[in-house]
C-alpha cells in the first residue's frame, strides 16, 4: 500500500480518518486516554471541550505533528482511508501533505510573498508544476479561501503585510494548494474578528465537499454552524482527557446523553 | 469505530502500548542529515586536535622539564636552562583579575542600565556600542593603551603606591621613593587595557540573563510601590545571579588568553611578585608571541607546552562558566 | 547583537502619524531636577575649594572625579532628607548605574578618536596601491603603502570565511534543526572552542599544519588559524539566529508535507537570512583584526605577495604590530596609518552588519523582486 495518489489530482477525494484507542503522553504525564473517533469523509467534525483537555494534542496526533515535541509519545492507531499513518505504510511527509493543518495563530512564511506562500507547499513537498498550473492554483486556492479579491493586486507583497484575518485565510489557501484530503484546524478563528470568522466558516462549508475537516473550537455557535459531527472532550482534574460524548452536532447540542456535555454546551461550566 | 483494522503483530492489549512512529526519510533528507552530521563531527574532531597537537608537539619539552614545568619560573629552553610557567601563570592570573575587578562592575552597571534604566533610544545605541566595543581589535586597544592610557594611568599608579601602599598588591619597594618611571609596563596597566575587552563579553551575558527576569515578578514588585532599585535588587539581581557569575567567568577566560594588547604593554619579567603597580609583568600568551620568532625547535616545543597549559586553563574556566550560564537560562517552549 | 537579531523577526512597528497630544510620562519630577542641579552646583563649588586649596593634585580628571564624588554625597543626602531612605538608595543606585553604563562607552570613543586622529594624516592614496619594497626606516611616513598587507588580510579572512561560514552554519543547522544525538556534546565543544585564546589557535595551526604536515608559513596557514577562531563564533551566533525563527513556521512547513531539508532550506534559512548575514559580517569584523595567530602563521612580509598559497604574506594587523615597535618615528607613523585603515574597515563592516540586521525577514530585495517578476510571482 503506497501513497500513489496522483499529486494535485483534481478529482481527489476527501478521506476518512479513524482514531482507535489513542492515548498521548508528554513525558510521563498522560494527557489523553483511549480516544476513539471516526471522522467521516467529506464531513466537518468539531472537537469541543474546556481548555487543557487535550483537543490540540489529539488534533496533532492526526497528522503526526505530536511527535515533534521531544518528550511526546502516543499509543493506539490512526488510519486514513484504512491505512495506518504511524507504522510506515505512508511516508510521514505524505501523511502531512494529505492531512493538512491550519494553526491557531496565522503563520505565513515571512520570507515569502503572498503568491509564494500559496504555492509554498509545492516547493516544500517537491511537487513540480508548470507555470500555468501554478498560476491557476494560486488563483483557485485564494478564491476557495475567499481571499482572491482582496489580494489579487498584492500578490507580490510579503505575506505578513496582510491583516490577521487575511493571513489566516492565506494559510488556509496554502494548505489547500497541496490538495489535502483532510484539513485539521486548531481554533483557526480565535485571533480573528467576527467578519473574518464568518468568512472562514463560509470557506469551511465550501471546501468540506472535497476535504474532510476537523476543527477545534471554543465557540459553541461556530461548532453548531459549521460542523456535522461533534466530539466533546473532558479531562477531570489530574487525569487524562477523554471523549465524553460524540455524535451528530444537532444531537450533541439539543439533547446530549451525558449531563456534563449538557452543562458544557450550555455554558454552565468550563 | 466498529471495524478496528489492526495491523499484524501489534496486539492492542493495553492502552499503554506505546507506539514508535516509523519515520522513513527521503533520500534528500538523508543526505541533508548526513552533511549536517559530518560538519558537526568535523567541528568535534577539530577541537580534539587542538589539544592533541599541542600535547604531541609540546611533549619533548614536557618530558625534559617534568613537573618542574609548573614550578620553574625561568624561561631558557634554548640555552639548555630550566624553563617553566611558574612566573607567567601568576602574572596571567593577576592581569586577568585586575581586568575583572574593573570590568565586572562596569559590565554589571551597563547591563542593568540597558535592561532596566535606559530610555529606549539610548538602549539601542548603547547595545550597539557594546557590540562595537567587542568588534574593535585587541591590537587597537593595545596601541591606545600603550600610547594614550599608560602615560596618564601611571599617575594613578603612583598615587596608589604612595597612599595605598599598605595594601599588599600596591606595595612598591623602592629605597629611593617612587617615581613615575617605575610604573609603566605593569600588570596594572595591562589589566586595565584588557578590561576593555572583557566588558562586552560580560555585558552581553548579563544583559541576556537580566532581560529574562520574569516580567510578572518585575511588575509585581512595581505594583507594590517598589522603586526601580527595589525591583533590581529583589527581582533582577537574584534572578540573574547565574548570569553575573557565568559572565564574569567567561570574561576571566578571555582575559587570560588575551595576547596582543598584553604583549604590547608589558615588559617581560620572570619573577612572580605580589605587587601589580610597578614595572614588569608577563603572561603565557605574551610569552608565546614574544619568544616565538627567536626560538629553536626545542624552544618551540616548550612554547607548545606553555600553550597547552593556557588552553587547558581557559577550557576549564569556560566550561564552568557555560554550565553556570546555561543553568540560569530558560529553555525554549513549544506553544500549542 | 541579539537585539538586532530579535528585531529582524519582530519588526513590524509602523510609525503612525498622530496629532493628538500624548501624556508625557516622566521618570523624573521637578523636585528631582531642582535637587540634582542644586547638588551639582554645590558639589562644583566644594570640589573647587578642595581641589584648589586642600589637595595638592592637579588635572582635569582628578577634578571631575572629585566633583562626581561630592555630587553623589550631596544629592543623596538631599534626597534622603526630602524623600526618605528608600528613595535615597534608589537615587544612588540610579546614578551609579548611569555612570557605569557611560563608563563602558567613554573609552570606546576615546580609543576610536585617538586612533583615527593619530592615523589619518599620513594616509595617502598610495597606501592602497604600494607596498614597503622601496621604503626604509628613515623614509618619510607618507611613502610606500600597505597594499600588500591589505591584500593579505583580505585573502586570509576570505579563505577563513570560505571554510568557517559553511561549516559553522551547517553545524548550527545540525544543532537547531536536526538536533541529533551529538547536539549536546557539540554545544559544549563549541562553547569551549570559542574560549580558545587566539594565540593558541595560531600555535595549533603551527603545530599541525606547519610542523606536522610540513607546510610553510603562508597566507593559507594564517587563514586556517583564523578559521579556528571564526568557526565557533559563526556557529554560536547562527544558532542564536536560527533559534529565533518561530517554531510555528517549521511546523507549518512540515504540516504542508515539507521534508526536513526543504523546511530548512526554504523556510528556516530564508527567514533567518538577515540575521545570518549580520552574524557572519560581525564575525568577519572580529577576525579581521586578529594579530596573535598570524604572528605564528603568515610569516610577515614587506613586499606584495598576492598568492596566499605560497610564500610569506603580510596582514594589516601584523603590519601594524611590527612597525609600531620600531624606534623610528616614520615607521611608527606608518603603523598608525595601518591601524587607522583597520579601524575604518571594522567600522564599515560593523555598520553594514547593523544595517542588514535591522531588516525584517519580509524585506524583499531588489534582486529578489526581479526574480519574482521573471517567474510571474509578483
Ligand atoms: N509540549 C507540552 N509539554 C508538556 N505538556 C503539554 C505540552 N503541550 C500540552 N501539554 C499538556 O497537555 C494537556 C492538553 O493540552 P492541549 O494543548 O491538547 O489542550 P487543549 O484542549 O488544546 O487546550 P486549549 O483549549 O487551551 O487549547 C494540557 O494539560 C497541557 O498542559
Ligand atoms: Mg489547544
Amino acid at each position: 500500500m503506497s501513497s500513489d495518489i496522483a499529486l494535485l489530482d483534481p478529482g481527489h477525494k476527501a478521506a476518512g480518518l479513524t482514531a482507535t484507542n489513542v492515548s498521548c503522553w508528554f513525558g510521563t504525564k498522560k494527557v489523553l486516554e483511549g480516544v476513539n473517533l471516526d471522522m467521516a469523509p467529506g464531513q466537518v467534525t468539531a472537537l469541543i471541550g474546556p481548555s487543557g483537555c487535550g483537543k490540540s494534542t489529539f488534533l496533532r496526533t492526526l497528522n503526526r505533528m505530536h511527535e515533534l515535541v521531544p518528550s511526546a509519545t502516543l499509543a493506539g492507531e490512526i488510519l486514513i482511508d484504512g491505512v495506518d499513518i504511524y507504522r510506515g505504510a505512508i511516508p510521514v511527509t505524505d501523511v502531512r501533505r494529505r492531512i493538512g493543518m491550519v494553526f491557531q495563530k496565522p503563520n505565513p512564511f515571512p520570507a515569502m510573498t503572498v503568491a509564494e506562500n500559496v504555492v509554498a507547499g509545492l516547493k516544500l513537498s517537491g511537487m513540480k508544476v508548470t507555470r500555468a498550473e501554478r498560476d491557476h492554483l494560486i488563483e483557485s486556492c485564494l478564491t476557495k479561501a475567499g481571499l482572491w479579491n482582496e489580494v489579487k493586486n498584492r500578490l507580490g507583497d510579503p505575506g505578513r503585510a496582510l491583516s490577521g484575518g487575511q493571513q489566516q485565510r492565506l494559510c488556509i489557501a496554502r494548505s489547500l494548494a497541496v490538495s489535502p484530503q483532510v484539513l485539521l484546524m486548531d481554533e483557526p478563528c480565535s485571533a480573528l474578528d467576527p467578519t473574518s470568522t464568518r468568512r472562514i466558516e463560509q470557506t469551511i462549508s465550501e471546501i468540506s465537499e472535497t476535504v474532510t475537516v476537523v476543527i477545534v473550537t471554543h465557540n459553541m455557535q461556530q461548532a453548531q454552524r459549521v460542523s456535522h459531527r461533534c466530539a466533546f472532550f473532558l479531562a477531570a482534574e489530574n487525569e487524562p482527557g477523554r471523549i465524553i460524548e460524540e455524535g451528530a452536532t444537532r444531537e450533541i447540542f439539543s439533547n446530549p446523553v451525558d449531563p456534563r456535555t449538557n452543562d458544557y454546551v450550555n455554558g454552565r461550566f468550563g | 469505530m466498529s471495524e478496528n483494522i489492526l495491523s499484524e503483530g501489534t496486539p492492542v492489549t493495553s492502552t499503554s502500548d506505546v507506539l514508535t512512529p516509523v519515520v522513513r526519510r527521503s533520500r534528500a533528507d538523508q543526505i541533508f542529515r548526513g552533511i549536517a552530521t559530518t560538519a558537526s563531527v568535523t567541528t568535534f574532531i577539530l577541537m580534539g586536535l587542538i589539544g592533541t597537537f599541542l600535547l604531541v608537539k609540546g611533549y619533548d619539552a614536557l618530558r625534559v622539564a617534568g613537573w618542574s614545568f609548573l614550578t620553574e619560573s625561568a624561561w631558557a629552553p634554548d640555552q639548555g636552562g630550566a624553563f617553566g610557567v611558574a612566573a607567567m601563570l601568576p602574572y596571567t592570573v593577576q592581569i586577568a583579575l585586575v581586568a575583572l575587578v574593573i570590568a565586572v562592575p562596569v559590565a554589571l552597571c551597563t547591563a542593568l542600565f540597558i535592561t532596566e534604566y535606559a530610555p529606549r533610544k539610548l538602549r539601542r545605541i548603547l547595545t550597539a556600542m557594546i557590540d562595537l566595543l567587542a568588534a574593535v581589535p585587541s591590537l587597537i586597544y593595545g596601541l591606545w593603551g600603550l600610547f594614550y592610557l599608560q602615560p596618564r594611568l601611571i599617575t594613578l599608579s603612583k598615587w596608589m603606591a604612595d597612599h595605598l601602599g599598605w595594601v599588599p598588591f600596591f606595595t612598591v619597594d623602592d629605597q629611593y621613593g617612587t617615581s613615575l618611571g617605575l610604573f609603566p609596563s605593569s600588570t596594572f596597566v595591562a589589566g586595565v587595557v584588557v578590561s576593555l575587552m572583557v566588558i562586552p563579553i560580560c555585558t552581553v551575558v548579563m544583559r541576556e540573563v537580566f532581560s529574562q527576569a520574569p516580567a510578572g515578578e518585575r511588575e509585581g514588585a512595581m505594583a507594590l510601590g517598589g522603586t526601580r532599585w527595589g525591583v533590581v535588587r529583589d527581582v533582577v539581581l537574584p534572578f540573574g545571579r547565574g548570569g553575573i557569575i557565568g559572565g564574569s567567568m567567561l570574561g576571566l577566560g578571555r582575559a587570560m588568553g588575551e595576547t596582543i594588547a598584553v604583549t604590547l604593554i608589558i615588559s617581560p619579567s620572570f619573577d612572580a611578585k605580589w605587587s601589580i603597580l610597578d614595572q614588569g609583568s608577563n603572561s603565557i600568551a605574551a610569552l608565546i608571541a614574544l619568544k616565538f620568532s627567536e626560538s629553536s625547535t626545542f624552544g618551540i616545543s616548550a612554547l607548545m607546552a606553555a600553550g597547552l597549559v593556557l588552553f587547558v586553563i581557559t577550557l576549564i574556566v569556560n566550561a564552568a562558566a557555560s554550565t553556570v550560564v546555561s543553568k540560569s537560562r530558560s529553555g525554549a517552549s513549544t506553544e500549542i | 547583537m541579539t537585539t538586532t537579531l530579535n528585531r529582524t523577526l519582530n519588526d513590524s512597528s509602523e510609525d503612525k502619524i498622530n496629532t493628538e497630544e500624548r501624556i508625557k510620562i516622566r521618570d523624573i519630577e521637578i523636585v528631582d531636577v531642582i535637587v540634582m542641579s542644586g547638588s551639582a552646583v554645590s558639589a562644583l563649588a566644594l570640589s573647587y575649594f578642595f581641589f584648589q586649596i586642600l589637595l595638592p593634585v592637579s588635572g582635569v580628571l582628578g577634578f571631575l572625579v572629585c566633583w562626581y564624588v561630592f555630587f553623589n554625597i550631596i544629592s543623596t543626602v538631599a534626597v534622603w532628607e526630602l524623600r526618605g531612605a528608600v528613595k535615597a538608595k534608589d537615587h544612588l543606585a540610579r546614578t551609579f548605574i548611569w555612570t557605569g553604563g557611560m563608563a563602558a562607552v567613554v573609552p570606546l570613543i576615546l580609543v576610536l578618536v585617538y586612533v583615527i586622529g593619530k592615523g589619518y594624516h599620513s594616509l595617502r592614496p598610495q597606501f592602497f596601491t604600494q607596498d614597503q619594497k622601496f621604503v626604509g626606516a628613515l623614509s618619510d611616513s607618507t611613502e610606500g603603502g600597505g597594499a600588500h598587507a591589505i591584500i593579505g588580510t583580505l585573502q586570509q579572512v576570505g579563505l577563513a570565511s570560505l571554510i568557517s561560514v559553511p561549516l559553522g552554519i551547517t553545524t548550527a543547522v545540525y544543532l537547531n534543526e536536526v538536533n541529533g544525538r551529538l547536539a549536546k556534546p557539540l554545544r559544549i565543544i563549541i562553547d569551549a572552542m570559542s574560549a580558545v585564546p587566539s594565540i593558541v589557535a595560531g600555535l595549533f595551526i603551527y603545530a599541525a599544519w606547519i610542523l606536522a604536515l610540513g607546510n610553510q608559513q603562508n597566507g593559507l596557514a594564517g587563514s586556517l588559524a583564523l578559521a579556528v577562531l571564526f568557526l565557533p563564533t559563526v556557529t554560536r551566533t547562527s544558532e542564536v539566529v536560527l533559534r529565533l525563527v518561530p517554531g510555528g513556521l517549521r511546523e507549518a512547513s512540515l504540516a504542508l508535507g515539507g521534508t526536513e531539508w526543504r523546511t530548512t532550506s526554504r523556510v528556516v534559512l530564508p527567514t533567518a537570512r538577515s540575521g545570518l548575514v549580520t552574524a557572519v559580517i560581525l564575525g568577519v569584523a572580529r577576525v579581521i583584526g586578529e594579530t596573535a595567530p598570524l604572528i605564528l602563521t603568515v610569516g610577515g612580509a614587506f613586499v606584495m605577495n598576492a598568492n596566499p598559497f605560497s610564500g610569506k604574506q603580510d596582514s594589516l594587523p601584523y603590519f601594524v604590530f611590527r612597525l609600531i615597535r620600531f624606534p623610528q618615528e616614520a615607521q611608527v607613523q606608518r603603523a598608525w596609518t595601518g591601524a587607522f585603515v583597520l579601524v575604518i574597515l571594522v567600522l564599515v563592516l560593523f555598520i553594514i552588519a547593523r544595517a542588514i540586521g535591522g531588516r525584517g525577514p519580509d524585506h524583499i530585495s531588489r534582486s529578489k523582486k526581479r526574480r519574482l517578476q521573471r517567474k510571474g510571482l509578483a
